[in-house]
C-alpha cells in the first residue's frame, strides 16, 4: 500500500505553516509568499480575458500562443533565444515544471545532484520520480558557493541530472558565470542535463548580474530552464510558470505536462500575459522593497550576532542564519555539533509565536539554521525580530 | 468616469497622433497578422537599422487603440493612473515641434475585436503592409473565421496603389485576400511557392541554416533564432531591404 509515497514527506515548510496556524497571534516568516497583492494591471488584464469569455476553455496543451510568443520575447531581452512554438511550455506553477521535467528525462533509479541547502520540494518530486536525489554541501565559508570537486565526486554511472535554484532558495546566492560554466563543463564531460531553477531571478541586489546558461547556445540540449511568476509579481496563488529548453527535451516533456494537467489554468496564463506585458514596473518596485527589507533583517540579525552568523543574501528574499548558540544549551538538542534547527523553530513558534523555516528542511548541510523570509512587510518583519529577541533575553534568563 | 476618461483620451491621443504624422510624414510599414508580428517587426527595424534609416518599432503590445498613437508618439501608458496619464498628456503634442522624428515607422496592428483594424486605419495609413499570418486566435470576438478575416481584408482594401503588401503564401486565406489587392504584393513562405522562399532549413547548434530563393537567384543564410517563424521574419525583412534599396 502507499509504495510510491511512502517515502514523501509533506514539505516541512507546510508543516510548519500548519503547526503555526494554531497559534492566532503568529508571525510567518517561513513560506516564501512575497507579501505583495498581485498588481492591478494583471488584475485588470484577467478582468479583461473574464468580461471577453477566454478563459472557460482548455488552452493548447503547452500554453497560449500569445503568452508564449510573449515569453520568446521577454527571453530574447535576456539572451536568451527559444522557440515559443516547439520549446517553450506554460506550466501550472514551477513544481509542475520541475516535476514535468523530472519524469520526462529521468527513470527510477537515477540519480541527481543537488547542491544544498536548497529548496525542500526537490527532494519530493525526485523521489515521486523513484529517482536518489544526491546532496552536495554548498560551501558557506566561501558564501555558499558551489565546490566544483564534490559535484564531481557525487557522480556516478546512475547520475542524471544536476539542479540547483539561481538565486538559491534558501541562501540567497548568486551562483556566478564562472562557477556555472565549470559546472557546465562537467555535464558535458559526463552527459548530464542541467536544470535551472530561476524563480529569483528579478530580485538580486548590490548591482549583481544574474547568468543563465541557457544563454549559452551550445547548452540548449543540456538545459531546462524554469521561471514562475508567482515571485517576480506576487503570483503565488495563482499557479503559473514556465519552462524553456530544446525541442527535442521538450517534446517530451510536454507529454508528462499533458497528463498531469493538460494545460496551465488558462485564467492564470491572461494573468501572465499582464505580467509580461505590463508589469516590468512592479518588479522593480518590489525589488527595490525587498533590497531594503534585506537590509533590515540584516541591521536585526546583526544585533543578534551572539546567537547568529549568516551571510548577507545576494537575491532572493531569504536569509539564512546559522544558530551559533542554542538558546537554552540544556533544553536543546544538538546534532553533528549543530542546533538541532526543527526543535529550534518550534520552539521560538511556541514560546514567541514566530515561524521560521528549520534549516534541515533544504538538506543535511542547513541543519543548524533557518530561513527566515524578508519577503514579508517591514511592519512584520520588525514585530518578529523583536520577538525572536525577546525570546533569547527570556531564555537566558535576562 | 474611467470610461469617459479612457473615451476622452482616445480621442486625444488619435488628433494628436494624426497632426503628428501630417507634419513629419513618416513611411509607415504596418504588421498585422494573428501570430509572429514581434518577430517581422524586430527583423525590419533591424534591417532598417543596418541600413543607415533612422526607424522606430511600437514596443510589445502598443498596437491597439490607445497604445499604437503612444507608440507613434513615443510615449509609454500611464495604465490605470490618472496621475501617470498627466504627464503623458502633457508631453504627447510636443511630438509635433520635435526635430528628430524617425523616417520610418514600423507598427503592429492589433486586432482582436470587430472594427478594431478600421479604427487603426483612421489613425494611420500604412505605404507597407505585411501580414504574418492569420489563425484561430483572437476569433472569441468574432462570430465567425470570415469575420475575423474581413478585418485584414478591410487593411488590404485600403492600400494605396502605390503600396506594398507583404504577405504568408503558406497561408491560403491570404494567399486568397492578396489577390484582390490593388497594390503589388510579395510573398514569403517556406512550404509553398513564393517570390521569397526558404528551403532546406537545417538546424544547427547556434540556430538555423537555410537558403532563400528570390528572383531566380539562392541564398544562403544563418540566423541565431529558433524556429520557423524567424526564418519567415528574416525573409520579410529581405524584402524590406531589397525595396528600400531600389
Amino acid at each position: 500500500m502507499f509504495k510510491r509515497t511512502k517515502n514523501l514527506r509533506l514539505s516541512i515548510i507546510k508543516q510548519i505553516e500548519l503547526e503555526a496556524s494554531k497559534y492566532p497571534d503568529v508571525i510567518s516568516l517561513a513560506q516564501g509568499i512575497p507579501s505583495f497583492d498581485t498588481p492591478g494591471c494583471i488584475k485588470r488584464r484577467v478582468e479583461q480575458a473574464l468580461k471577453r469569455g477566454v478563459v472557460a476553455k482548455y488552452s493548447l496543451v503547452p500554453g497560449l500562443p500569445e503568452l508564449r510568443e510573449l515569453i520568446e520575447v521577454s527571453l530574447a531581452e535576456e539572451n536568451m533565444y527559444y522557440d515559443w512554438e516547439n520549446e517553450i511550455i506554460v506550466t501550472a506553477g514551477s513544481i509542475e515544471g520541475i516535476t514535468a521535467t523530472i519524469m520526462a528525462i529521468t527513470a527510477p533509479g537515477d540519480e541527481v545532484i543537488i547542491p544544498e541547502p536548497t529548496y525542500t520540494s526537490y527532494r519530493e518530486v525526485l523521489c515521486l520520480a523513484g529517482c536518489k536525489p544526491v546532496y552536495v554541501p554548498l560551501n558557506e565559508e566561501k558564501g555558499w558557493s558551489f565546490e566544483l570537486k564534490k559535484f564531481e565526486q557525487a557522480i556516478t554511472n546512475n547520475t542524471k541530472a544536476i539542479f540547483y535554484c539561481n538565486p538559491n532558495n534558501p541562501t540567497g546566492t548568486i551562483y556566478n558565470k564562472d562557477q556555472l560554466l565549470k559546472l557546465a563543463e562537467l555535464a558535458k564531460k559526463h552527459d548530464l542535463y542541467l536544470i535551472t531553477d530561476d524563480v529569483y531571478k528579478d530580485f538580486v541586489f548590490d548591482n549583481q548580474k544574474i547568468f543563465s546558461l541557457a544563454e549559452i547556445p551550445e547548452l540548449r540540449k543540456r538545459v531546462i530552464r524554469l521561471f514562475s511568476f508567482s515571485k517576480a509579481y506576487a503570483m503565488t496563488g495563482w499557479r503559473v510558470a514556465y519552462l524553456h529548453t530544446d525541442a527535442g527535451i521538450a517534446k517530451e516533456i510536454l507529454k508528462v505536462h499533458d497528463s498531469l494537467v493538460t494545460c496551465a489554468p488558462v485564467i492564470s496564463q491572461y494573468g501572465a500575459l499582464g505580467a509580461l506585458e505590463m508589469g516590468e514596473k512592479d518588479v522593480k518596485k518590489f525589488s527595490i522593497e525587498y533590497k531594503k527589507r534585506r537590509d533590515l533583517v540584516c541591521a536585526r540579525l546583526d544585533k543578534l550576532s551572539q546567537y547568529f552568523s549568516y551571510t548577507k543574501p545576494q537575491g532572493a528574499y531569504f536569509v539564512f542564519p546559522r544558530l551559533t548558540s542554542p538558546p537554552n544549551p540544556l533544553s536543546f538538542a544538538m546534532r553533528g555539533g549543530e542546533v538541532d534547527s526543527w526543535t529550534f523553530a518550534l520552539d521560538l513558534l511556541k514560546s514567541a509565536q514566530v515561524a521560521v523555516v528549520p534549516g534541515i528542511a533544504f538538506g543535511p548541510n542547513g541543519e543548524g539554521h533557518i530561513r527566515i523570509n524578508f519577503g514579508r512587510s517591514e511592519e512584520d518583519i520588525n514585530e518578529a525580530m523583536d520577538r525572536i529577541e525577546n525570546y533569547f533575553k527570556i531564555s537566558q534568563g535576562l | 468616469m474611467k470610461t469617459i476618461f479612457k473615451y476622452i483620451l482616445r480621442i486625444y491621443l488619435k488628433y494628436i497622433t494624426k497632426l503628428v504624422l501630417l507634419i513629419h510624414q513618416p513611411t509607415i510599414i504596418a504588421i498585422a497578422g494573428s501570430i509572429n508580428k514581434p518577430f517581422a517587426k524586430e527583423a525590419i527595424k533591424k534591417t532598417l537599422e543596418n541600413l543607415g534609416l533612422n526607424a522606430r518599432a511600437n514596443p510589445k503590445n502598443f498596437n491597439t487603440e490607445i497604445g499604437l498613437p503612444l507608440a507613434i508618439l513615443a510615449q509609454t501608458s500611464g495604465y490605470n493612473s490618472f496621475t501617470d496619464w498627466l504627464p503623458i498628456i502633457i508631453a504627447a503634442p510636443k511630438r509635433i515641434f520635435t526635430r528628430k522624428f524617425p523616417d520610418y515607422l514600423v507598427l503592429g496592428l492589433g486586432t482582436s475585436n470587430p472594427g478594431d483594424m478600421k479604427y487603426l486605419l483612421s489613425i494611420v495609413k500604412p505605404k507597407i503592409t505585411i501580414i504574418t499570418d492569420i489563425t484561430q486566435r483572437y476569433l472569441e470576438s468574432f462570430s465567425d473565421m470570415n469575420e475575423l478575416v474581413g478585418e485584414y481584408e478591410y487593411l488590404i482594401s485600403r492600400m494605396p496603389a502605390s503600396g506594398l503588401l507583404i504577405t504568408n503564401n503558406d497561408n491560403a486565406r491570404l494567399v486568397a485576400l492578396s489577390e484582390r489587392a490593388k497594390c503589388r504584393v510579395i510573398t514569403f513562405a517556406i512550404k509553398n511557392p513564393a517570390d521569397y522562399q526558404a528551403r532546406d532549413i537545417k538546424p544547427i547548434n547556434t540556430g538555423q541554416k537555410f537558403s532563400f530563393h528570390f528572383k531566380n537567384k539562392i541564398e544562403s543564410a544563418r540566423i541565431n533564432r529558433f524556429g520557423k517563424h524567424h526564418i519567415m521574419a528574416f525573409l520579410v525583412g529581405r524584402i524590406i531591404k531589397n525595396y528600400v534599396v531600389k
